[in-house]
């Protein structure tokens, strides 16, 4: 049998990816089940055991608690979603006004500079301490989120090509109509870039906030709980699920912002260097 | 603002307001080549932290009503630097712009520009680039969808209204960007190298269009090129600038009747000249 594979060709590229994830995957759980046999330890569980316990989370929930797995996911994400909205409405005005006007940018640069380097899980304690565990939570995740989509805004305000901010002052635009007809949707691929970035993110501080907090519930909780219990394989098959809601998130992101871009006639690969 | 208010150029002329859609009605009492614009000494020195370059220096020029006026001169001397302070995306250091009785010293939409790279706004379509100044002058939609499609349709591009930019190729972008430019009636429009991105057949071709547009209507245009052939095929006076700083070399006269015959050999004698005088302003230079 001969095989041509051609690099032309959608299907023959589409499948070929999806022929060396699936070797990829099962190389990665053959590897998991070499180490978990050598290391003979509980904290590290055989897969077949994790994939059953991940069966029977999807199917039975919690044996512990009794809740669903969809109670669980529905809790990360609910507190996930209320702190992207916060970031998004937060971050995008002060983006655009930071990235407009130098001074304002010059004078509060120290304080993001300050700030952005702090793990925003560090913030979890306070955050708990001021808005309590739900809201807390939320906040962790808004500051997860907040500065890289601030900055990829900023960026996307420097990056406005300033030969369409003159086509539009010899088209009579006043200086708010360029700000509105020009600089904002020039920064829309930027926002979206921010957006795609802040969701990784953001999904990371959740689980974070949970783990280390458990009163906030959700599946950080339910991992944290299971650790507790010692019943590993079941933690394991909540770290699954973990990985997969985050692939999810961030593959939806980075399939909107390239339609958004391309709508927009604005090319998504230049940007990209940039992401992180 | 309120949507249906149709915003009026800045400045009073006489007892009239004139739309910012249609300045070119403010100069109508001028007739065809009596003097529309005048710019007066014009000097433009650069300063950086450690020198002064001065890219124009008395640039001086009276452009008639009616005409098309191509500034010509060698590389990297500052045609475009002129246009722009002209457009009032630079200020001079030193002289002035006029169109009438009317300083210039802010960019406004009495002259349109037509840019190198097109400038067109990759997020609209064709139809809602041409468009643009309508919708910053307030003009009531059925009437920019009238005068858009009108001038689409003047550039051949009717096929092509609802398209996105990247969609078109380098000479239907410049189609865009000539149409974005005529829509709005200005008094003068500015082209600063305007085939300059394209190559040479589209090139001729688009000079050919453009040509035929200039027959048809009493445009006053300044053109910036640096292709002598183009400025003779399409000006009534071809501007000759010397090298660095800029200023005025010579100004031809630019008589005969249009479309013109490239191979005509009064074409290609005058052509000669112009780059003899280029040429010359090169050696002069080193």
């Amino acid at each position: 049998m001969s095989l041509n594979y051609d690099e032309h060709n959608k299907y023959h590229r589409f499948a070929r990816m999806v022929l060396i994830t699936i070797v990829s995957l099962a190389v990665f759980v053959c590897l998991w089940w070499v180490v978990s046999k050598l290391a003979n330890n509980a904290a590290i569980p055989e897969p077949m055991e994790t994939f059953e316990a991940l069966f029977s989370l999807i199917v039975n929930g919690d044996a512990v608690t009794g809740l669903s797995l969809s109670t669980y996911v529905w809790s990360s994400l609910n507190k996930f979603l209320r702190g992207f909205a916060l970031a998004l409405v937060v971050a995008l005005p002060l983006g655009l006004i930071l990235g407009n006007f130098k001074l304002v940018r010059e004078f509060t640069s120290p304080w993001i500079e300050v700030l952005r380097p702090i793990a925003p899980i560090a913030w979890a304690p306070i955050f708990i301490l001021l808005f309590g565990y739900v809201q807390g939570a939320t906040f962790v995740v808004f500051v997860g989120i907040f500065f890289p989509m601030l900055t990829n805004i900023i960026f996307g305000v420097s990056k406005i090509d300033r030969v369409l901010v003159d086509a539009s002052k010899t088209l009579g635009a006043s200086n708010l109509q360029i700000f509105t007809k020009v600089l904002i949707p020039s920064t829309v691929p930027y926002l979206m870039n921010g957006i795609k970035v802040g969701l990784g993110i953001g999904w990371m501080c959740i689980v974070a906030a949970e783990l280390y907090a458990t009163p906030l519930g959700g599946i950080g909780f339910y991992v944290a709980n299971m650790i507790t219990y010692g019943a590993f394989p079941q933690a394991y098959a909540g770290i699954i699920v973990i990985a997969v809601l985050g692939l999810l998130t961030t593959g939806l992101a980075e399939y909107i912002s390239k339609r958004v871009s391309r709508r927009m006639g604005m090319d998504v690969r230049c940007l990209r260097a940039r992401s992180r | 603002m309120s949507k249906s208010k149709i915003k009026i150029e800045g400045q009073k002329w006489g007892s009239e307001r004139v739309r910012a859609d249609r300045t070119d009605e403010l100069y109508k009492d001028i007739p065809e080549g009596g003097t529309l614009m005048t710019i007066d000494g014009l000097r433009v020195v650069y300063v950086t932290d450690d020198s002064e370059t001065v890219a124009v220096d008395s640039f001086s020029l009276d452009v008639k009503k009616g005409e098309l006026i191509s500034i010509v001169g060698p590389s990297g001397c500052g045609k475009t630097t002129i246009l722009r302070c002209i457009a009032g995306l630079l200020q001079p250091t030193e002289g002035t712009v006029k169109i009438g009785d009317k300083a210039c010293t802010s960019p406004g939409s009495d002259r349109g520009m037509v840019f190198q790279d097109f400038a067109l706004f990759p997020w609209r379509t064709v139809k809602q680039n041409v468009k643009f100044g309508m919708e910053i002058a307030g003009v009531p939609k059925d009437e920019q969808e009238e005068r858009a499609m009108r001038y689409i349709k003047a550039v051949g591009l009717e096929k092509f209204a609802d398209s996105r930019i990247h969609e078109l190729s380098g000479g239907m972008k410049q189609r865009v960007g000539i149409a974005r430019a005529l829509v709005m009636h200005p008094a003068v429009i500015l082209m600063d190298e305007p085939f300059g991105a394209l190559d040479a057949q589209t090139r001729n071709i688009m000079q050919e269009q453009l040509d035929k547009i200039i027959v048809h209507s009493d445009r006053t245009i300044i053109f910036v090129t640096h292709s002598v052939d183009e400025a003779l095929y399409l000006s009534d006076r071809v501007v000759i600038l010397t090298k660095r700083p800029s200023t005025i070399y010579k100004v031809i006269d630019v008589p005969w009747p249009r479309p013109r015959d490239r191979a005509n050999p009064e074409f290609t004698k005058l052509r000669k000249q112009i780059l003899e005088y280029l040429e010359l302003q090169n050696v002069m230079e080193d």
